[in-house]
C-alpha cells in the first residue's frame, strides 16, 4: 500500500507467465513504471504480474482494468501510448485490442487484481464466485451449454472423444489415467445400456475441490456429463454424491431440474435425437466409495466394496453395462476443451500433465483457499506466492500433497514443477487434490499416525494386508508416539507398508501406507528420535514432553489445584515442583499457568 | 429445423434478457458468497441486511449469490461490481459491516479501503 491513500483509479495486469516472460513482460513493467512518474499517476493505480493468462500466442498482454481491455503483441514502443491515451485521456489503444475472452478469464475480470488469485488460472472453476449457481440464466449467458449445441451441431461422437483425448486431459480423481481412452473404451464397447457417473464423494480430510465446484457452478458438470453421455453413446447419467454435501445437492437438484425444464436434459436434447439425463445417489461417507468399483456398488444397492479390476467399468461397470466414471473436476473441463478448442488446453500445463489443477491449500498457511494453477506450477510459487508463505513467521517444514494417499514432501522439492509424474517420483501424489503445509511445530511421526487412522478407520475390511496390515501399523506409530517404540520398529513399518502397497485390493491399501513410507524417507530421523532418544521435536507427542516449573513461579497454586494426578507440590507463595514420576502428561499445569512457568521439553 | 447451436444462441438472448428485467444493468451489482463455507462464516446474515435495504427501498442495486471463490479465511465475501469502476472485492464482512458497505458504498459511492481484498 502506498502512504497516500489517493483512489485507486486503474489497474494493469501484465501476464507473467512462461512465454510471455520470454516476450519480456518484466521489463514492460518498468517500462510502464517510468512512463506512470513521468505523468505523475504513480499513486493513482497498481501493476500486477499474473500467472498465465492463456493467451500466449498473442502475448505479452497487458490489461487495464477498469473496462478490462485486453492488448496484445504489446512492445516497449507501444507504452507511451497506452499510457496517454488510455490512462490519461481515457481512450484505449483501439489498434492493439485484441478480441480473445475466453470461458475460463472470466473469473480473472472480477477477481484478478487479488495477490492471491491473480496468479492462478481458473478453468474448472471459471464461474465459481461470479455467477448466481443457482441461476441457469447465468450460466447460459456465459456461453452455457453451447458446448453441447456445438457436439450437437457440428461433431460427431468419435470427434468428440478425439478432441478430449488430444486436449491430453487426464483425471482429475488422482489416478491421472487419460480421460480420452477411458471415453475410448466405454464407446467402443457394443450394449444396449451404458452409463455415465459423476463421481463426487469427496472424502479426503481438507479438501472441498468438488463441493466448491458443485455448489459454485452445478452446470458446469452436467455438461460436461451430457457431453461424455453423448460420446460414449449412453443415455442415463448418475451423480454419486455424498449426503454430507446437503447444499452441494440442493444445487444440482435445482440445476437438473432447470436443465431438463430448459431442453439441455431430457428427450431429444436441443431438437437432435440424442437424449439424456441425470439422477443424483447419495453416498453416506465411506471413503472408499470414492474407489471406482467400490461406488458402483454402492449404487447398485449394495455395500460400498472394491472388486479386483479388470474388468475396468468401461467394459463392465454398472449393472454389469460398460460405464464411464470420472470425477467431478475432470467433468468441469470438458466444456472448455469442446468450446476453447483441444489445441489450446494442451498449451496449457508440462509436457505430460495438461490443463490445470485445483487444490485445496490449508494448513501452517496464511492464505488458505482454493487455488487453481497449470500443472507445471511448483510447490514454492502455491505456498509462497499464493499462500503468503507460513503463518507466524514460523519455518517451513514439509507439504502433505495427495490427502491420506498422497505423502509428506520437504523443503528440497519445493521447486518442483507439479505434474502426476514428478509428485509420484518425489514420493508422493497428485491425488484429488488435497494440500497441507506444515511447519516447524507439527511432528511428522504424528501426522503419519493421523493418515494412517484415518484410512484404518475407512479400511472396508475386504482385503487382509489393508485391514489387518494398517491397523498393525497404527499400533505400531502409536506407540512410537506414546515413547513405547522399540528398535527395530521402522523396518517393521517399512516392510508392513511395502507388503500393503503390494497386497491389497484397491487404492486405498495401495495408497495407504505412502504418509508414513514417505515421512520415513524424509524424516527419519525424527522417528529415531522418538524410539531411541524418547523425544519429540516439535513438541507435539505429549507423553514424550517432562513438565518442569521453571523460577518464573510465583506459587499462586492454580496447577497444584488442577492437576488431576496430585504432582504439583509447593507451599502458597513459594516455587512449586512437579514430581515427574507421579505425572500423567496432560498438560494441564501447563495450559493454566498465567506466568509462563510451567516449560515442556 | 433450427440447429442445436441457433436454438442455444436464442436461449443465451432470452436468459440475458431475463436477467437484465431482474435489473442486472443498475448501477451496483452486489453478490454474496453463499457457499456451505461462506454460510459457515456467517453470510447468510449478511445476505439477509442486504436484501432488507432492498425491500426497504435501496434502489439501483442489483443483488445477487454466488458460489465460493475460494478465499477462506477471508470469508464471508461480498462483491461490489460497477461498470467502468474496477470491480471491489470485502472481506471478512458481518451484519455490521454489511450496513456500513450499504451506507457508505451503495448508497455514498465510497470504497471502504480497509476491508477491500488486494
Amino acid at each position: 500500500m502506498k502512504k497516500n491513500k489517493s483512489k485507486e483509479n486503474f489497474i494493469i495486469t501484465l501476464c507473467d507467465g512462461p512465454s510471455c516472460i520470454h516476450n519480456k513482460s518484466k521489463e514492460l513493467k518498468r517500462d510502464i513504471e517510468i512512463q506512470l512518474e513521468k505523468k505523475g499517476l504513480s499513486d493513482n493505480g497498481r501493476i500486477i504480474l499474473s500467472g498465465c493468462l492463456g493467451m500466449c500466442s498473442k502475448g505479452p498482454i497487458l490489461i487495464v482494468n477498469p473496462g478490462y481491455t485486453i492488448y496484445g503483441h504489446v512492445t516497449e514502443k507501444d507504452i507511451p501510448e497506452i499510457v496517454e491515451s488510455h490512462l490519461v485521456k481515457g481512450k484505449p489503444v483501439s489498434r492493439l485490442i485484441i478480441d480473445e475472452d475466453h470461458l475460463y478469464n472470466r473469473f480473472f475480470r472480477v477477481f484478478g487484481d487479488v495477490g492471491f488469485f491473480g496468479k492462478q488460472m481458473r478453468i474448472t472453476l471459471r464461474n465459481c464466485g461470479i455467477i448466481d449457481p443457482e441461476s441457469i440464466d447465468d450460466y447460459i449467458s456465459l456461453r452455457g451449454y453451447e458446448a453441447i449445441a456445438k457436439i450437437l451441431s457440428d461433431m460427431k461422437p468419435e470427434e468428440v472423444i478425439e478432441e478430449v483425448k488430444r486436449s491430453g486431459l487426464r483425471g482429475r480423481g488422482g489416478a491421472g489415467f487419460p480421460t480420452g481412452m477411458k471415453w475410448e473404451f466405454t464407446a467402443n464397447q457394443k450394449s444396449d445400456e451404458k452409463y455415465v457417473i459423476c463421481n463426487a464423494d469427496e472424502g479426503d480430510p481438507g479438501a472441498f475441490m468438488d463441493r466448491s465446484a458443485i455448489e459454485g457452478d452445478p452446470h458446469t458438470v452436467i455438461e460436461g456429463m451430457i457431453i461424455g453421455g453423448y460420446a460414449v453413446g449412453s443415455a442415463k447419467g448418475i451423480v454419486y454424491i455424498r449426503a454430507e454435501y446437503p447444499l452441494a445437492i440442493t444445487r444440482l437438484e435445482k440445476a437438473i431440474k432447470d436443465a431438463r425444464d430448459s431442453g439441455f436434459l431430457g428427450e431429444n436434447i436441443l431438437g437432435s435425437d440424442f437424449s439424456f439425463d441425470i439422477e443424483i445417489r447419495l453416498g453416506a461417507g465411506a471413503f472408499v466409495c470414492g474407489e471406482e468399483t467400490a461406488l458402483i456398488h454402492s449404487i447398485e444397492g449394495s455395500r460400498g466394496m472394491p472388486r479386483p479390476r479388470p474388468p475396468y467399468p468401461s467394459v463392465n461397470g454398472l449393472f454389469g453395462k460398460p460405464t464411464l466414471i470420472n470425477n467431478v473436476e475432470t467433468w468441469a473441463n470438458v466444456p472448455v476443451i469442446i468450446l476453447d478448442s483441444a489445441d489450446w488446453f494442451r498449451k496449457v500445463g508440462t509436457e505430460k500433465s495438461k490443463g490445470t489443477k485445483v487444490f485445496a491449500l490449508a494448513g501452517k498457511v496464511k492464505n488458505t483457499g482454493l487455488v487453481e494453477v497449470p500443472m507445471g506450477t511448483t510447490l514454492r510459487e502455491i505456498i509462497f506466492d499464493i499462500g503468503g508463505g507460513i503463518e507466524k513467521g514460523k519455518k517451513f517444514k514439509a507439504v502433505q500433497t495427495g490427502g491420506p494417499s498422497g505423502g509428506c514432501l520437504p523443503e528440497k522439492y519445493l521447486d518442483t514443477p507439479i505434474d502426476y509424474e514428478s509428485l509420484a517420483k518425489a514420493g508422493s501424489i497428485m491425488g484429488s487434490g488435497g494440500m497441507i503445509v506444515i511447519d516447524e511445530d507439527s511432528c511428522m511421526v504424528n501426522i503419519a499416525k493421523f493418515f494412517l487412522e484415518f484410512t484404518q478407520n475407512e479400511s472396508c475390511g475386504k482385503c487382509t494386508p489393508c485391514r489387518e496390515g494398517t491397523k498393525r501399523m497404527l499400533e505400531i506409530l502409536t506407540r512410537i508416539t506414546e515413547g513405547k517404540g522399540e528398535q527395530g520398529d521402522i523396518e517393521k513399518l517399512e516392510r508392513l507398508g511395502n507388503l500393503i502397497k503390494k497386497a491389497s485390493l484397491c487404492g486405498l491399501g495401495q495408497s495407504a501406507p505412502n504418509p508414513v513410507l514417505s515421512t520415513l524417507t524424509n524424516f527419519r530421523e525424527e522417528y529415531e528420535e522418538h524410539i531411541k532418544h524418547k523425544k519429540c521435536r516439535a513438541g507435539e507427542c505429549r507423553l514424550l514432553l517432562d513438565y518442569v516449573i521453571n523460577d518464573k513461579c510465583v506459587g499462586c497454586g492454580a496447577c497444584k489445584r488442577i492437576c488431576p494426578a496430585g504432582a504439583v507440590s509447593g507451599n502458597p507463595k513459594t516455587p512449586h515442583v512437579i514430581d515427574k514420576s507421579k505425572c500423567i502428561k496432560c498438560g494441564q499445569c501447563y495450559e493454566i499457568c498465567k506466568f509462563g512457568a510451567v516449560d515442556k521439553k | 429445423m433450427m440447429k442445436p447451436l441457433d436454438i442455444i444462441r436464442k436461449k443465451r438472448a432470452e436468459a440475458i434478457n431475463r436477467i437484465v428485467g431482474k435489473g442486472y444493468l443498475s448501477t451496483k451489482r452486489v453478490y454474496v458468497g453463499m457457499a456451505t463455507c461462506e454460510i459457515a462464516a456467517g453470510s447468510k446474515e449478511v445476505m439477509e441486511v442486504f436484501k432488507e435495504a432492498v425491500n426497504k427501498g435501496l434502489t439501483d442495486v442489483y443483488l445477487s449469490q454466488k458460489g465460493c471463490a475460494g478465499r477462506c479465511n477471508l470469508e464471508p465475501t461480498v462483491e461490489v461490481i460497477e461498470e467502468g469502476k474496477i470491480p471491489v472485492k470485502y472481506g471478512k464482512v458481518n451484519e455490521e459491516k454489511a450496513r456500513e458497505i450499504i451506507e457508505r458504498h451503495l448508497k455514498g459511492g465510497e470504497v471502504i479501503e480497509e476491508w477491500v481484498i488486494k
